[in-house]
């Protein structure tokens, strides 16, 4: 059992972690990077343009250096397998045999517990309006929602739309940028900052705490495993939603995640 | 030459009129194809039956054409005519189908409408919550005054699917011009759902 407490626990954090489809901030490029220069090597910008296609470029590709392209499309694609031969069938059994509000109470609970992730990082952010919120909103759904169990958060407008906080986020706002995309086994699309993001989301999670002290008992590795289990749903349907009718699926997940973490570090 | 900040200050408040009923104008229209595709949606027993009702509706108030265009990008001036016909016409598929596969019959999403905003003249965002299946999404549309104000994007949490496809356009638009787009759609559109 020892030996697992290397590995598996971190594999199996997936709580902390912004799964499938987190996001980041890529300060975004001048529009028209690769089309543009497709454009250029064929002298087609020569053209006139006509008018309604002035505005042709604005939808630049959001921007990331992908280097290890041929070993992110291999990770993507066992990924992909291993999510439909295994995690599905998991998961689905997961959602049939719990009910919606006991699956809802479940990942507020865990969610409710992430706050350190939440209250650390909008303070290491300098956002101390947000991080007092936070901490009202545990307060709030700790004491009147039993545990955290029920959302009573919700109730006050004021903590209804707090945006999440994470590290790599914090990281994207210090002016980091991802380094490369990369594709982790069974977690999918992130970049490196984004990587060593997770590992910081990973350490403040409470969840972990118990398995990075106590390694070697099987509870603690029952609770992050619960964790990813409740997860999973979430995660798939994400996945799904930016893969489905796609042209290209590696591309598609890549272009979600980029978009989706730019968002997040300008919130 | 006095009268100049008074004519500045007059044209300030035209155009913030203007842009205030631009935005009010393009909520509306928002909100009645909101309705009208949850109308249509209520109609349909399954989910193809759903892509077939919703397609009608979704062409009345989304505008394919500039959606193309902006997903290809550039390269869209390469295109023939006719290719530029097929590929809207495939995409416009592929839309609808995305669009309605993230719809159960049955199972309906609750809006709510913010506050919409003008980025720039005949062009309005107007940012929505979105509560589904138990989960709340940011979803903002993209809207444009061409024939009527019609959606030009959807964003569902900072992610546009405009952008996303233009990723996947653009490395087939490298790979072998506007054929190899055509023809990666035509693929796409021909697997079964």
């Amino acid at each position: 059992m020892k030996r697992h407490t290397s590995l598996l626990p971190f594999l199996l954090a997936v709580s902390s972690v912004p799964l499938l489809t987190s996001c980041t901030s890529v300060p975004r490029k001048p529009p028209g990077p690769s089309l543009s220069a497709a454009v250029r090597n064929n002298k087609l910008d020569a053209k006139p343009a006509k008018a309604k296609e002035d505005d042709l470029d604005e939808y630049s590709t959001a921007s990331v250096a992908d280097p290890f392209e041929p070993l992110n499309r291999a990770i993507f694609w066992l990924n992909d397998g291993v999510y439909t031969v295994a995690l599905r069938p998991i998961s689905k059994g997961y959602e049939k045999v719990l009910p919606k509000p006991v699956r809802q109470g479940i990942d507020n609970a865990f969610e409710n517990v992430k706050f350190p992730v939440r209250l650390i990082n909008n303070a290491l952010q300098g956002n101390f309006k947000r991080a007092w919120l936070e901490t009202e909103r545990f307060f709030v759904n700790t004491v009147i929602g039993f545990g955290g169990i029920v959302r009573q958060s919700d109730r006050f407008p004021s903590l209804a739309d707090v945006p999440a906080a994470d590290t790599g986020q914090t990281f994207a706002k210090w002016g980091i940028g991802h380094g490369a995309y990369i594709v982790l086994p069974l977690l999918g699309p992130s970049s490196l900052r984004d990587t060593v993001g997770l590992a910081g989301d990973y350490a403040l999670n409470p969840v972990n705490l118990a398995t990075t002290l106590y390694g070697g008992y099987a509870w603690t590795i029952a609770i992050p495993s619960t964790n990813t289990l409740r997860a999973m749903p979430d995660e798939l349907a994400k996945y799904d939603s930016a893969t489905k009718n796609a042209l290209d699926r590696y591309l598609a997940a890549r272009s979600s995640y980029i978009q989706y973490r730019h968002k997040a570090a300008l919130k | 030459m006095n009268l100049s900040p008074l004519l500045l200050l007059a044209s300030l408040i035209l155009l913030r009129g203007t842009a205030s009923a631009s935005t009010a104008e393009a909520e509306k229209r928002l909100q009645i194809a909101v309705s009208e595709v949850l109308g249509a949606a209520d109609l349909a027993s399954s989910g193809s039956a759903l892509t077939g009702s919703l397609r009608p509706v979704l062409q009345k108030y989304v505008s394919f054409d500039a959606m193309t265009r902006r997903a290809v990008g550039p390269g869209w001036r390469q295109f023939t005519e006719d290719q530029q016909k097929k590929a809207t016409q495939l995409f416009t598929t592929l839309i609808i189908r995305t669009y309605s596969s993230k719809l159960t019959p049955g199972e309906y999403p609750v809006i709510k409408f913010k506050a919409a905003s003008a980025p720039a003249p005949g062009r309005v965002e107007v940012p929505t919550t979105l509560l589904y299946q138990g989960s709340q999404y940011n979803v903002t549309y993209r809207m444009e005054e061409a024939e009527g104000w019609r959606i030009t994007d959807v964003l569902i949490e900072g992610v546009s699917l405009v952008a996303n496809y233009r990723a996947q356009f653009d490395a087939q638009f490298k790979k072998g011009g506007s054929n190899a787009v055509i023809g990666a759609l035509s693929q796409t559109v021909a697997q079964p759902q």
